[in-house]
């Protein structure tokens, strides 16, 4: 399916793609032991049947330097995966995942902290994954604490914050890093009404600013807010691609009319 | 492989946010936390003296440098490897989000061991030259091998280790039960001659079987290489009244020096199996159960 053209500046059309996605197919091993052992190495050579998971089916999808798409679809239909094969967090089972430009994740849960560094130690890691070096992240320090409002509690460690100000210090992370490709994944929702604000704010900024941004929600009236196109991934195939209220349209309607 | 190392010189600001990390939880943020971080062994290798000078009857001078000489090494072995099979567990939770070079995990926790290692050993050179007075020796020319060819197995092993933990949780026990075992099959609280002069098997034997403890051991023949470049070679003397003879001397033996290239051979080996094995294995981290 070609995707249309709904953002289309001149500019953006001669930049190499974002995120272009050719075949792409992921599927997981399912396992049905609860963790990992030796033991269960050795009941793997037990004749058994292995399950496996299709998780994202043939997806082709081409996004744009600048352009901004919305994923949406129900749980289980594959949003969080496909961020994670362009995170390269997965690795895709076949098919191609080609990435222009340096990525900040926002997975869904929190965005990568280690639970016994403090929020400062975690925010040094995490910039210095995402591409500055040692030195811009001590120059960003202070702009990074005071964007998530975490002055207060910076010195502690993470596990001690609560879902809300994870969301805060990873957003602030991934907004203080000029990343080229932002990733969010129903981050934004734990967040308060203020803190929200304050996040599509910035998100708008990253648009004038030409990024690009992939935004998978629940939430429509959010959606609509922020991108122009919209995905909708069914059972981990593109069922539809267009404008957002169109997208939008088609799955409100599909989920109120029983199959 | 190459690709593997390119990537990780891309990363090395992480790889050295890592080392500090790992430094600082050690020392406890605090420049005297180095200094006791050195209690434990210094503790460990006094007893170690005591027992196997007075109780054993080993009539060695400056005995405790020779046991110190070969037990900052293992315990940079030791931990490292210990340290690094915690690493892809523990950090799961930054795995799961967001992507770097895992690598850099048990490499990182292996770099700071190393590092940590140098400053134990530059206190027991100043200890060694402006305390005890050992005289210096031409044979130091070959630590850095000596030490290159050690960081190479461990990492190596670290690499393995790391990886079969983050798939088998119980890999852990293993480990610590063969880290318990190799300490005792290397030549730290006794010494490579003893098992070359062993009265226990037939003298015809005696030659292969020293051979053979060097060959299948790498630990041990890097042991015996820190203590033959470092200290002045000694006759371990060792007073037995359990036995006939009353007194066992164990002559030195210097380090082959074809046996220092073997084991770094091997190390080299191990590193490229080790990393060869966490490349193939490294995008399943995300998918254990
Ligand atoms: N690590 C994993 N191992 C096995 N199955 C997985 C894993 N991650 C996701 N899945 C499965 O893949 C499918 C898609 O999940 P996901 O991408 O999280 O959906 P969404 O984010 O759209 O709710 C689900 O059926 C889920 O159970
Ligand atoms: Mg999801």
């Amino acid at each position: 399916m070609a995707a249309p053209e709904v953002l289309g500046g001149a500019s953006a059309q001669q930049a190499p793609p974002a995120i272009q996605l050719e075949q792409l197919n992921k599927e997981f091993l399912l396992s049905h032991q609860p963790y990992a052992s030796l033991k269960g190495l050795l009941l793997s050579f037990l004749p058994r049947r292995l399950e496996h998971l299709h998780a994202i089916k043939n997806l082709n999808l081409t996004v744009q330097a600048g352009e901004t798409v919305a994923v949406i679809g129900k749980n289980g239909s594959g949003k969080s995966t496909l961020l994670g094969i362009i995170a390269r967090v997965y690795k895709p089972t076949s098919g191609r995942c080609i990435v222009n430009g340096r990525v900040a994740p926002l997975l869904e849960l929190g965005a990568g902290f280690h639970p016994d560094l403090t929020g400062l130690e975690n925010i040094f890691f995490n910039a210095v994954i995402l591409g500055l070096s040692r030195k811009q992240t001590q120059e960003r320090l202070e702009q990074i604490v005071a964007f998530a409002e975490l002055e207060e509690y910076i010195d502690a460690p993470i596990r001690t914050y609560s879902v809300g100000m994870l969301m805060r210090l990873g957003f602030s992370i991934a907004a203080h890093v000029d990343a080229d490709i932002l990733l969010v994944d129903e981050v934004l929702a734990v967040g308060d009404a203020q803190f929200q604000a304050k996040c599509y704010r910035k998100i708008q900024e990253f648009q004038t600013m030409g990024r690009s941004i992939l935004f998978v929600s629940h939430d429509m009236e959010a959606v609509r807010k922020v991108a122009r196109r919209a995905v909708w991934l069914h059972q981990g195939a593109l069922q539809a691609d267009g404008s957002t209220d169109e997208v939008i349209g088609q799955y409100l309607q599909a989920m109120n009319t029983p199959a | 492989m190459i690709a593997q190392w390119k990537e990780i010189w891309q990363f090395r600001e992480l790889l050295w946010t890592l080392i500090l990390r790992e430094l600082r939880v050690r020392y406890k943020n605090s420049a005297l936390g180095f200094f006791w971080s050195l209690l434990n062994p210094l503790v460990t290798v006094m007893v170690m003296t005591v027992v196997f000078k007075y109780v054993m009857g080993m009539q060695i001078p400056n005995y405790s440098a020779y046991i110190l000489v070969a037990y900052l090494p293992w315990t940079f072995f030791q931990y490292a490897i210990l340290d690094s099979s915690q690493t892809i567990i523990g950090y799961m939770p930054v795995i799961k989000k967001i992507y770097f070079p895992r690598e850099l995990l048990p490499l990182g926790a292996t770099l700071a061991n190393l590092v940590h290692f140098g400053l134990a050993m530059g206190v027991l050179f100043a200890y060694l030259y402006l305390i005890v007075g050992v005289p210096l020796q031409w044979s130091l020319l070959w630590l850095p091998v000596v030490i290159v060819s050690q960081f190479l197995l461990t990492l190596g092993l670290s690499m393995f280790i790391s990886c079969l933990n983050a798939f088998y949780e119980d890999v852990k026990y293993l480990v610590s039960v063969g880290m318990q075992l190799l300490f005792f099959l290397s030549p730290v609280i006794y010494f490579s001659e003893q098992i070359r002069h062993t009265s226990m098997i037939p003298e015809a034997q005696r030659e292969s079987l020293f051979w053979a403890y060097h060959l299948l051991n790498p630990v041990a023949t890097l042991l015996m290489a820190y203590r033959k470049t470092i200290l002045p070679p000694i006759h371990v003397e060792q007073q037995n009244p359990a036995m006939s003879a009353g007194r066992v001397v164990f002559p030195d033996m210097p380090l082959p020096l074809w046996l220092l290239f073997v084991n770094l051979g091997f190390s080299l080996l191990i590193a490229w199996l080790g990393m060869r094995y966490f490349d193939r294995k490294k995008w399943g981290f995300v998918e254990r159960p």
